[in-house]
């Protein structure tokens, strides 16, 4: 039996506030990936889908439960074991993208690379091709700063796939595009994937892009019905 | 927005307490550095006014001596003009207390039989009479040394009316009896407490010489010209007298004190730079913490004015705070530095002590103005940033502070132009101007920061991102220049005046050992304790001073006797030298002229030599003659050469003493210089002494220990480069500080990414030292070569300008390299806190919010 990529094992996450005590964000989510496959997860605002990746790319962990990424319970790593985990194994893109102004397009891809010290002749190979996937090889130099959200998002999905992630977490990827701009992400980021043998867990609150996954799940009130 | 303003205060104080903190410490520090010096500055005046007040306070004129004295027979001549009511003749002298000879005490001798009012109480308490009691004169007269003595000093000795004290004078020692309280503060509340008073007679016999006054002060008949009776009254009298008006004086006093005071202020300055510093950095690092409050403010409504006046008004309101804790402190910290100003006072400008402080209210409210507007003014250019940027930039994840960046060329043109136009007007216009240093310091001190921002930017863009390190570092401070600039700038500030200092203080030192070693060539110094006060009450009569040149060991003696004169208006110390070695033997270090000559036309034909700062203030040189007021009126010597000098930036001259006594009428000698046979130890010689004359006041010095005065007084005037090396210290440690919270907040964000994509917390911890260590070098860099720039202004212009000195330029390596690695090793530890905060982001900060 082959080790999913990711397994949510009755995880909930319990947030305490200010003004009205103790609240879910998840209850109870059990669900694993394999390799490869793709996930929408479906919800509307509120619902537990940015919790949902922050615990599955092990940057918070869970109350109770248990999340195992490539079969590693993260609640039982430390923080710099979960860090250099993300740092090798998972890509994230943001539904703001987040990318930094003062850096060019190729530097922005380049940052997990530097982060993780690596450098040379392979690594500028790998993002000068990821740059000619998503269409903006001829930019690499520009200051990402006049590119078009459409742009800017693709950029994150190169800087996302640069290291080679086993498993890739989009948090709403579209979500701050237009719909021509929105779909050609969706397919773009669909398209990388695949070619990169990686598993996609996104979230969207658009049904239409869900449905291009292999597999939907809906989030409501923090609970998963993984279909 | 002023409810909502004391609403949030408090909360917002609670959140960050070490920012607001800051603020009011940088207002304290500024109010507190500007309230000391315009105190010490005002006292230092206010000490001769009193003076003048007290002793004079009723005449309408003082004839003065050009001369160290004046014949009394000129008493009945100012009598005689028919507008003079009344005229009393002063003599005044300064003594010391036998058993503290660094006690000094101001004797004046007054005539009491003159209508003069002297405040004098009998005896007991004073003001227990009710007001001046009339003295006999002839009680006075019948009574060996009769004092009146102040109230004060009198508890300070623990004396009582009766009782006796002994003080000395030149090697006399006197007993004195205290025969009456005098309270000379009846009269003004300047007035020192170490005044003592005593028959004029008594005082010339005793203390002084007989015949010699120092003063006649006059009283005008009821509406006279007083400027017709002074002209009168100089044609009358003898030539070189002068003949001043009380407020006269005090212009005199306040011009001699010029130089001294613009130092103090230019201190004062400097510690105002570092309080404006602390504000900015400490508001700017608080608004960036409340940047998205400030963009909910404008989202709901809030205009950029209505912002403005928010941090605008709590600013003030700090700046209060500040103001109420700078002015105990300042009042403080004048009171703990009165003695070594006092002691400057008097050792170098031969003015009275400060006794007391002189505080006029109208200080406390230029203090208070310059702390509240201090505030405001340091706070203006973040205030102004936040409330001008728009709603969706203050609340953005990211943020770039494009319009410094692309207003860096501009700037840096702006610093340039700044540059090139104040070197052509010096060059062109300004060069005999005695400011123009100070300009020519200015425009560098503003160049250098409007040149920051290019030079970090472009620095900073000369880096190539290898790695997720220093040189990310690096590359990251080009990024927020409107933040990282401004520290560096002020870091290369504050390192460009301790360089600039450093290099003119350790040129200076060594031009100083260099002169010293040539200058003091002989193996022992003697004087009396007198010395330490008034160099010229310091007498040795001439039966000690042939007995000393008598005493077996003693190879040859040099006499030297030196008093106050005049060339023109300009006071000088002018000193009588006899030699008693030849000529060639003296290592005196001439600038102009050939030193065997010069001293023989100095010995044998009544040439002088002038000193440089008079040479250089008044254009003489070599073969022009120096005009000086001597007894018989104004007479013109012959220079014969111009010698380094640099124990007075006033100017002195130097004559044979035959001839100074020609000129002057003669007088004791003042010190003595002993050359010892070979074989014959300064040490033993100088115990010699001391056993064979134990009653007599000497002040004994070897060479070896007069050197080491020497350079005990120097490290004493200039150690100010420890207050320098403090305030670089402290805008360091601050600066980087600061600026590292601001960016850890306003790259929040930012962080949060890193960490996302899997940057461990050491890496940040790294990045953000990297980054402080490189604002340090940064800084370093800047303010180095600002300091060598400076350095020049302040060796070739200031100093030739104000004090005319020949500094030869050395440049002090060890206390440079030692300055560089503090500060260093300062932005290191400055950066562990910031690097330490920025590393605990986590990657969830990205979206805080979305739960």
């Amino acid at each position: 039996m082959t080790t999913p990529v990711l397994a949510f094992d009755r995880v909930s996450k319990v947030y305490d506030t200010f003004a009205s005590g103790s609240r879910y964000a998840l209850r109870d989510v059990t669900f694993t990936t394999s390799a490869g496959r793709t996930i929408a997860i479906v919800g509307r605002s509120g619902s537990g889908k940015s919790t949902l990746l922050h615990l599955a790319a092990g940057i918070d962990v869970p109350t109770t439960g248990s999340v195992s990424l490539f079969g590693r319970p993260l609640e039982r790593e430390s923080e710099t074991t979960r860090t250099r985990l993300r740092r090798d194994a998972v890509g994230l893109v943001f539904q703001f993208f987040y990318l930094l102004p003062h850096l060019s397009l190729h530097d922005n891809v380049a940052l997990p690379a530097l982060i993780a010290g690596e450098r040379g002749a392979e690594v500028d190979a790998r993002i000068r091709h990821l740059l000619a996937r998503v269409g903006l090889e001829d930019r690499a130099r520009d200051p990402v700063q006049h590119l078009s959200g459409g742009e800017m998002q693709r950029v994150a999905i190169a800087r996302a796939l640069l290291r080679r992630p086993r498993l890739l977490l989009a948090d709403e990827p579209t979500g701050n595009l237009d719909d021509a701009n929105g779909r050609a992400v969706m397919d773009l980021l669909l398209t990388l994937a695949a070619e990169e043998a990686t598993t996609l867990l996104y979230v969207t609150h658009s049904r239409e892009f869900a449905a291009l996954a292999d597999e939907t799940w809906q989030i409501h009130s923090g609970e998963l019905d993984p279909g | 927005m002023i409810r909502y303003l004391v609403r949030v205060l408090a909360a917002n104080l609670r959140r960050a307490p070490s920012l607001y903190l800051l603020t009011v410490i940088g207002v304290a520090l500024g109010v507190a550095s500007v309230l000391t010096i315009q105190i010490l500055n005002r006292s230092a005046l206010a000490a001769f006014t009193g003076s003048v007040q007290a002793v004079s306070g009723e005449a309408d004129l003082s004839v003065l001596g050009r001369t160290p004295t004046l014949p009394d027979s000129l008493y009945p001549t100012v009598l005689a003009d028919p507008d003079v009511a009344g005229a009393w003749a002063l003599y005044r002298t300064s003594v010391t207390l036998a058993d503290r000879p660094d006690f000094f005490l101001e004797a004046v001798g007054v005539d009491f039989f003159a209508p003069v009012r002297i405040p004098l109480v009998t005896a007991g308490r004073v003001g227990s009479e009710g007001g001046a009691t009339p003295v006999n004169p002839a009680a006075v007269l019948a009574t060996p040394g009769w004092t009146a003595v102040s109230p004060e000093l009198v508890a300070d000795l623990g004396l009582a009316v009766g009782d006796t004290f002994t003080v000395t004078s030149g090697v006399r020692r006197v007993r004195l009896e205290v025969g009456a309280l005098v309270d000379f503060r009846r009269l003004t509340p300047l007035a020192g407490t170490r005044l003592i008073v005593l028959d004029v007679a008594q005082t010339q016999a005793l203390l002084g010489e007989p015949g010699r006054i120092h003063q006649i002060d006059v009283r005008a008949v009821a509406g006279t010209d007083l400027g017709a009776l002074a002209k009168r009254l100089r044609e009358t009298l003898e030539p070189g007298v002068d003949v001043l008006t009380p407020e006269q004086r005090t212009q005199r006093a306040e011009g001699l004190l010029a130089a001294f005071r613009l130092n103090l202020t230019a201190l004062s300055l400097i510690s105002v730079f570092v309080g404006f510093f602390l504000v900015y950095s400490a508001t700017q690092a608080s608004l960036v913490r409340r940047r998205a409050e400030f963009g909910l403010l404008r989202s709901l409504g809030a205009t950029p004015r209505q912002v403005f006046a928010v941090i605008a008004a709590e600013v003030g309101l700090l700046g209060a705070v500040g103001v109420a804790l700078g002015l105990p402190l300042g009042y403080w910290a004048a009171r703990v530095n009165v003695d070594v100003v006092s002691a400057t006072l008097t050792n170098l400008y031969l003015l009275d002590a400060i006794e007391r402080l002189y505080v006029p209210r109208a200080l406390f409210v230029l203090a208070a103005a310059i702390g509240i507007g201090g505030a405001v003014a340091g706070a203006l250019l973040p205030a102004l940033d936040v409330s001008r940027r728009d709603t969706k930039t203050l609340l953005a994840a990211f943020t770039l502070h494009e319009r410094l960046g692309s207003a860096a060329v501009p700037l840096a043109g702006i610093g340039i132009a700044i540059l090139v136009a104040t070197g052509l007007w010096f060059v062109v216009l300004g060069r005999d101007w005695q400011g123009a240093g100070f300009v020519l310091a200015i425009a560098l001190l503003a160049a250098l920061p409007l040149g920051t921002p290019l030079l970090v930017q472009r620095l900073a863009a000369l880096v190539r991102i290898a790695d997720f390190g220093w040189r990310y570092s690096l590359r990251s401070l080009g990024v927020r220049l409107q933040t990282t600039a401004f520290a560096i700038a002020a870091l290369g500030i504050a390192v460009s005046m301790l360089v600039g200092i450093t290099l003119m203080i350790g040129s200076f030192r060594r031009t100083l050992e260099v002169w010293v070693n040539s200058s003091l060539r002989a193996d022992v110094y003697i004087t009396t304790p007198s010395w330490r006060g008034r160099g010229t009450d310091a007498t040795l009569d001439s039966a000690l001073a042939a007995d000393l040149a008598g005493m077996p060991g003693v190879r040859a003696v040099d006499r030297l006797r030196g008093f106050p004169g005049y060339t023109g208006e300009r006071r000088v110390a002018l000193a009588g030298v006899e030699m008693g070695i030849p000529y060639d033997e003296s290592r005196l270090p001439l600038l102009a002229g050939e030193r065997t000559p010069a001293l023989a036309a100095v010995h044998e034909r009544g040439a002088v030599l002038i000193s440089e700062p008079l040479a250089r203030k008044t254009g003489l040189g070599l073969g022009d003659s120096l005009p000086l007021s001597v007894l018989t009126g104004e007479r013109r010597f012959a220079v014969a050469g111009v010698y380094y000098d640099y124990s007075s930036e006033g100017g002195t001259v130097i004559m044979s003493l035959p001839t100074l006594n020609a000129a002057f009428g003669t007088g004791p000698v003042n010190s003595m210089a002993l050359y010892l046979a070979p074989g014959v130890k300064p040490e033993e010689t100088v115990d010699a002494i001391r056993a064979r004359y134990l009653d007599t006041p000497l002040l004994l010095r070897s060479n070896q220990t007069l050197r080491a005065e020497v350079f005990t007084i120097f490290e004493q005037t200039f150690a100010i480069t420890r207050i320098l090396q403090g305030m670089a210290l402290l805008i360091a440690v601050t600066g980087i500080t600061l600026t590292l919270l601001v960016l850890a907040h306003e790259r929040l964000s930012e962080l949060a990414l890193y960490r996302a994509l899997g940057a461990g917390t050491r890496q940040v911890f790294g990045i953000f030292v990297a980054e402080g260590i490189g604002m340090g070098a940064l800084g370093l860099v800047l303010g180095s070569v600002g300091g060598v720039l400076l350095a020049a202004i302040l060796i070739l212009v200031i100093n030739r300008a104000y004090f005319g000195w020949t500094i030869q330029v050395s440049v002090p390596l060890a206390a440079l390299a030692w300055q560089a690695a503090s500060l260093l090793a300062a932005a290191v530890v400055a950066s562990l806190y910031p690097a330490f905060r920025a590393s605990r982001t986590t990657a969830a900060e990205l979206a805080r919010d979305d739960v």
